[in-house]
């Protein structure tokens, strides 16, 4: 048997599973799909309160160098200054008016828990350099701009890498003699059915073509097509991660949200909260944890209502195909 | 029997006919419901239905399925057709009620 060396990265990116068919990276895909604003957005912030002039927000922007600065009182939102807003103001002579006259009301904010991929459909779409961001109760909490997404996607990417590199380090290192090793991630969309099904029945022609039993191909797709589904259905879009190695399959399924509030209701026969439309395709009877717990060896659940879910599967698949 | 003998003698029209499409049926499967498909450990299984959705056809792949007869004569989406393609999975359209289409099958069954 032969032991990949190669770094899973490296393999990933000769292989497709890390590039759609444009050359996307579908792990940056997933990464904007799965970060919220609130991950990224600056929650410290300067702001001016409506009465104060507008001299004082031309002093802070510059003394905190910064391009804009919200005003707001307890929490409330009012408007923004911007460097145009001072610019006038100074041409206008108008510079010690309170901020209230003379700031930018007509603005378009963005909520704390939207997907970090409606962040950068809005910098697309309006000029604007930064976009205050409120909380569900309309409250200030932050404020985001092109710099935070980037340095939030940089660490992020790094970590990413870091991850892939170490668990290919454990599983090569585990059996140098006999091991079969392959590892792939997929993106998964929320309602995205025209693609679900397609990363489980990737991973069942690979096993097919190592020739596994069967029987615990059957196993490991079922697992796959399972939670493949509950990301697609119920999530807000996550990752189907798989790796086989000394005849061990682990699938782990993870999302950013909603989470669940009741675990072990969850894993009960027949107990779903599917839409009707869900159930119209054919999905959505409670039976996928309870199904994915059937047919695995280890099933583990992990979950908190507000924040994500984790899932994990492993099926002995046999040391060597037969 | 093989699912296209079962379909010839249901009348069904085979439009896709995959690479199982020469194994014999060992049993049948007639339900809308896909998560209850994925319940079944049965082996080269028959899949009758009458949702028409890739999902059926990528779940019959899932479960080792030997193909797919859509009931009912249902209109189906033109992606079956290639999904059914992609995943080399037999595809045939039957004009019979569910119920009826069980029966005329374990009919056929029972006369090979």
């Amino acid at each position: 048997m032969s032991v990949v060396s190669q770094s899973p990265v490296a393999r990933h990116v000769k292989t497709g599973a890390y590039f759609g068919v444009d050359n996307e990276p579908l792990v940056l895909l997933e990464l904007i799909q799965r970060l919220k604003v609130r991950d990224v957005m600056t929650p410290k912030l300067v702001t001016v309160s409506r009465d104060a002039p507008m001299r004082a927000a031309q002093e802070l922007m510059r003394k905190k160098k910064i391009s804009g600065i919200p005003v707001e009182e307890n929490g409330r939102f009012f408007g923004l200054v911007s460097i145009d807003d001072i610019i006038r103001a100074l041409g206008g002579g108008y510079i010690d008016d309170p901020c209230s006259r003379h700031m930018t009301t007509k603005l378009v904010v963005l909520e704390d828990d939207m997907p970090l991929s409606f962040a950068l459909r809005y910098f697309d779409r309006y000029s604007y350099g930064r976009f205050p961001v409120l909380n569900r109760d309309q409250r200030l909490v932050g404020i985001i701009c092109q710099r935070d997404i980037n340095r939030v996607l940089l660490v992020e990417l790094t970590s990413e890498l870091n991850r892939l590199e170490s668990a290919s380090g454990q599983n090569v290192m585990r059996d140098g003699s006999s091991n079969i090793y392959v590892l792939r991630e997929f993106p998964i969309c929320k309602y995205d059915f025209e693609s679900a099904g397609k990363a489980a029945n990737q991973i069942k022609q690979i096993l097919q073509e190592k020739k596994f039993p069967p029987k615990d191909i059957r196993r490991v797709a079922v697992a796959a097509y399972e939670l493949e589904i509950n990301l697609c259905v119920h999530s807000d879009g996550g990752v189907l991660s798989w790796q086989v190695a000394n005849g061990r399959s682990e699938i782990i399924a993870r999302d950013a949200g909603p989470g669940i509030e009741d675990v072990e209701w969850a894993c009960r026969d027949g107990t779903s909260t599917a839409s009707e439309w869900i159930r119209s395709l054919g999905f959505g009877a409670g039976m996928g944890l309870v199904n994915v717990k059937r047919v695995s060896d280890e099933f583990e659940i992990t979950s908190k209502k507000g924040s994500g879910t984790t899932v994990k599967s492993v099926i002995q698949i046999g040391n060597t195909p037969p | 029997m093989t699912v296209i003998e079962v379909a010839e003698a249901i009348k069904a029209d085979v439009l896709v006919k995959g690479e199982s499409c020469h194994k014999a049926v060992r049993h049948v499967v007639a339900s809308d419901l896909m998560s209850d498909v994925l319940l079944v450990d049965e082996e080269d299984l028959l899949l009758l239905t009458s949702l028409a959705s890739d999902q059926v056809l990528r779940t019959a792949q899932i479960v080792g399925a030997v193909g797919v007869i859509l009931v009912n004569g249902k209109p189906m989406p033109s992606s079956m057709v290639n999904v059914a393609n992609d995943l080399r999975m037999t595809l045939a359209i039957c004009p019979l009620a569910k119920y009826d289409a069980c029966v005329a099958v374990h009919a056929a069954l029972n006369r090979a």
